[in-house]
């Protein structure tokens, strides 16, 4: 009997979007009963380890692995020879000369780190044991760890790049030059933002197998983008894509740190095959994590702008020098979104600037949360506050006569429909109570300042498409699975998801059982980052969920001679919407789609790619996300004189999230962003010794933010439902760590009169600046 | 052959002695609940309960906790009733990546135990040694005030 055969759902949670439902994941989370692929482990699994440089730049002569290979316990060990040596990058649709890193190093290591080999054994000690056994001879070479010795003439060459630069991108449009003579006042300022690391808490961790006979390779990752990690393993290891499954665990952090395959993930698929067949796990040390995985660009960044009178943004020009490490990684994207994102916020007519993605022999640069717009977002907002204040504005209303607007086109292309930018200053200054504290706490050493950002969802960088794929499979038993490819990294993507699925199929969350980033199983997904998946993935949800619902009324609409257009399925109910009746339950639905003479199964299917026209790098142009976010934060703030030391009391960031799916999700992103903003600005800063390791690459010394000294924050949700967003959703979880560190600049500078270029902003930093503020207004007391 | 007392539950052990607590934990008893993010006490991710007192338990010798009632993150919840700092952490949304959320719980565990009503300034410096790289802290925070309430009320009851 089909009825038996049906389970009892919870009806709690009908209507899911737009309430704070629990994590799909959030039991198995809270009991340690969630596997990361930290936790996976196979009977006969092998330690593997990296054979990594010990200098910075260096050719490898010769490569002894003879004693290694007879140590007791060592099962595999792999050098380039036995690779096809290909190399792999991540920006290879448009920069394809920025494909270069392989991923065991044949002739040169390029910095401390580099990986050259690998060893499987039983055990870790063994393992190490045999590493330290292999013979390498080298041939050291001159290196440079700083992007502007880097660009010299006559540098150490990392590469076969014309003085180190990869990447050289212009962006111009109109006429700065002339804009700039025009302009009524014209400042430049110039920008250090440090290195950083992801610093994620789980390490980089895999686990490998090669099945010989059928030679099909399975890796289970800590990965943010299991489908491009597939494609990276397939490629490097000359197999098919359907030869290679990639199957992402839980993931305790990625932060743009695990969007890549790494080296490790290539070595144990290979040493896998080489003993043999039994899966090999590589796990990095905390060390490893902070020297050989991937951190953050330091940049440095001039800008050199023009006003009106009336506070018109005339021109903007600058220089963007991005500090890439040994190889390319996801650099080209990121120096593009440090230039670029500027267009989605400010009217500008006349622009130019141009970026240089330097090579140096340190740790590889990639894309961390942000993608260049946190440094971008410091020097630009703190740039603007100093613009308003020359020609006597109030940063609020400077920025409210300069930003974009709904529905228009910005001069590179790019085309904003729904824009909460407005909004989101009007509601953030009211809730700090702007007016009453700018400029008037300057007695207590106290100031507020305001920064905003815009971001995209998704951006198709990574290939010719940005598209997502969903099957939401109804079963007999009333139970809804849905597959996504979106890699749930920790942001909450597969609860945000499944209350996409349950909301259109008309049924309770309590239904839906998510199973996401198999390669194998689930449908392609490009993967966590850009802020895509609420926007993307999140509408191949919809469609997925959509056509489960449609054929399942279809059924309905036959049994009942009714026509299908009048029926929808609503709070667990199928509806007539003509008159408003309800027709039947969603189970009886289902009893009806499985009985003896339909026996139909449901089984929807969703593939989205939002239209957006590709960017073209030569000149910037280029609507490249299917739709676009904003915020607005304020900061205040409370100086210490004396010691140097800031207090922030309160952070308060209003944000165009479209719709929020889940509120109190929405809201852990937000605080989670403004505390890693937070972390940028005064802590942060992967610093490197004479051989360009990291300085401080550890917990004890690189500090991360931790439960003493988070500030209260208020999220205010701006909802402008967008009208090509799921339930009007955008995405987010990146944008809200871009203004951060300008917001606080500016509301130090409105405490104390002192303006910071440098992050990140230590006590001795601060003592100096008032101190050459004390002394600059002593000089001028005197004269 | 070391006896170790987890979870309630008595373990037979044979240990060479270099072995920490979280090494026999993961390794030996697949208990993998508990985590490590540094294996060099900077991170708090590893904490487990011992003697009431949160401790790190990868600085801890195994050999050290012979005779000590020892709670990981699994021996937590009561059958299928979770406890209610468990409860409280999924219902205040204070769960991100999660990675950090075992060691965490088990930290805010502990500092309930001695304090049920934490003021703010209590529940930050008891979880100063747990990293959240999320940085879900204020929805933690929440969570323990939440699960304290929680306690007093089972206790009283």
């Amino acid at each position: 009997m089909a009825a038996s055969a049906q389970k009892t759902f919870s009806k709690e949670y009908v209507d899911p979007v737009g309430k704070s439902v629990p994590r799909i994941d959030g039991r198995g989370i809270v009991t340690g009963q969630t596997k990361y692929a930290f936790d996976v482990s196979f009977p006969n699994m092998l330690v593997g380890k990296m054979l990594r440089s010990p200098h910075p730049h260096a050719r490898i002569i010769s490569i002894d692995t003879s004693k290694a290979e007879k140590l007791p316990g060592v099962r595999a060990v792999i050098t380039a020879r036995d690779t096809h040596q290909i190399k792999f990058g991540s920006n290879e649709y448009f920069f394809p000369h920025t494909v270069d890193q392989m991923a065991i190093e044949a002739e040169k290591v390029r910095y401390v780190g580099d990986e050259l080999g690998a060893v499987a054994a039983v055990d870790e000690e063994t393992a190490l044991e045999a590493l330290s056994l292999i013979d390498v001879q080298y041939e050291i070479l001159p290196a440079v760890f700083d992007v502007r010795e880097a660009m010299k003439p006559g540098a150490p060459q990392i590469h076969e790049s014309l003085n180190n630069i990869a990447v050289i991108l212009p962006v111009n449009f109109g006429n700065p030059d002339r804009a700039l003579k025009e302009a009524d006042y014209v400042r430049e300022d110039l920008f250090f933002a440090p290195a950083a690391h992801m610093a994620a808490l789980e390490p980089h961790v895999c686990v490998g197998q090669w099945e010989i006979f059928s030679n099909k390779v399975t890796l289970w990752a800590s990965s943010q983008a299991p489908f491009k990690c597939r494609e990276a393993l397939a490629k490097t290891l000359k197999l098919d894509l359907n030869d290679v499954r990639v199957i992402k665990m839980a993931v305790g952090g990625g932060f743009g740190g695990k969007l890549e395959m790494l080296p490790m993930d290539f070595a144990a698929c290979l040493l896998s095959r080489k003993a043999g067949g039994l899966p090999v796990k590589i796990c990095c040390n905390r060390e490893e994590e902070f020297l050989a995985t991937r951190r953050k660009h330091g940049m440095i960044y001039k800008i050199k702008s023009g006003v009106k009178k009336d506070g018109t943004l005339a021109a903007i020009t600058g220089e963007v020098i991005a500090d890439g490490g040994a190889y390319c990684s996801y650099g080209p994207t990121v120096l593009a979104a440090a230039i670029m994102r500027i267009f989605m916020l400010y009217k500008i007519q006349h622009f130019r600037m141009t970026g240089y993605r330097v090579y140096t022999n340190t740790p590889i640069s990639g894309a961390m949360r942000g993608f260049g717009g946190v440094q971008a977002g410091f020097a630009i907002e703190s740039h603007m506050d100093m613009l308003a204040e020359a020609i006597g504005m109030d940063p609020v209303e400077f920025r409210l006569k300069n930003i974009t607007t709904p529905n228009m086109v910005t001069i590179n292309k790019m085309v904003l429909t729904t824009n909460g930018l407005k909004e989101c200053i009007e509601k953030a200054i009211e809730s700090c109570r702007w007016y009453e504290k700018r400029g008037k706490q300057k007695h207590l050493c106290r100031g507020i300042g305001i920064g905003i950002a815009a971001d995209v969802m998704g951006s198709k960088m990574y290939k010719s498409h940005e598209s997502a794929g969903s099957i939401v499979k109804v079963e007999e038993d009333g139970s809804v699975y849905l597959f996504t490819g979106a890699a749930d990294t920790g942001q909450g993507s597969n609860t945000a998801l499944s209350q996409i699925a349950a909301q259109e199929l008309g049924v309770s969350y309590s239904r839906i059982r998510c199973k996401s980033g198999d390669t194998e199983i689930t449908p392609f997904d490009t993967g966590s980052f850009a802020s895509r998946v609420t926007f993307i993935s999140g509408n191949a949800t919809l469609l997925a969920a959509r056509d489960a619902k449609n054929q399942i009324l279809a059924i309905v609409a036959e049994d009942l001679e009714l026509d299908i257009d009048d029926l929808d399925i609503k709070t667990e109910e199928v509806i007539n919407t003509k008159n408003k009746s309800v027709l039947m339950s969603f189970d009886k639905a289902l009893e009806l789609c499985y009985a003896f003479h339909y026996g139909k199964q449901i089984i929807g299917r969703g593939s989205y790619n939002p239209k957006t026209t590709p960017i073209d790098f030569r000149t910037g142009e280029g609507n490249v996300s299917g739709s676009y976010g904003f915020e607005a934060q304020v900061a205040e703030v409370e100086v210490n004189k004396e010691t140097g030391e800031v207090d922030v009391l309160k952070l308060w960031d209003a944000h165009d999230i479209g719709k929020a799916i889940n509120p109190q999700s929405a809201e852990g992103q937000i605080e989670g962003s403004l505390a890693m903003g937070l972390g940028y600005t005064f802590m942060e800063n992967l610093r490197f010794d004479n051989k360009g390791r990291p300085a401080n690459g550890n917990f004890a010394n690189y500090r991360i933010p931790r439960s003493i000294g988070t500030p209260p924050i208020e999220c205010i949700m701006v909802e402008t439902n967008d009208p090509n967003g799921p339930f009007g959703a955008k995405g987010m979880g990146e944008a809200a760590l871009l203004p951060t560190s300008a917001a606080i600049a500016n509301a130090i500078y409105d405490a104390v009169g002192i303006r910071l270029k440098e992050l990140p902003f230590t006590p001795d930093k601060i003592i100096k600046a008032l101190k050459e503020k004390e002394q600059i207004e002593s000089l001028s007391k005197g004269a | 052959m070391t006896k170790l007392n987890i979870n309630k539950r008595e373990y037979q052990l044979d240990l060479k002695g270099h072995e920490t607590l979280l090494e026999v934990l993961r390794d030996n008893l697949g208990l993998t609940g508990t985590k490590t993010a540094c294996e060099e006490s900077e991170c708090g991710t590893c904490t487990v309960v011992m003697e009431g007192k949160a401790v790190l338990s990868c600085i801890t010798l195994a050999a050290n906790c012979v005779g000590k009632e020892i709670t990981t993150i699994e021996g937590l919840a009561d059958g299928e009733q979770l406890h209610p700092v468990q409860q409280a952490f999924i219902d205040h949304g204070a769960v991100q990546c999660g990675f950090c959320i075992p060691g965490m719980i088990m930290s805010a565990k502990a500092l309930l135990d001695k304090n049920p009503e934490p003021t703010l300034e209590e529940i930050q410096y008891g979880l100063d040694g747990n990293l959240c790289r999320c940085a879900c802290y204020l929805k933690i925070f929440d969570a323990i005030r939440d699960a304290g309430e929680k306690m007093k009320t089972l206790k009283g009851s």
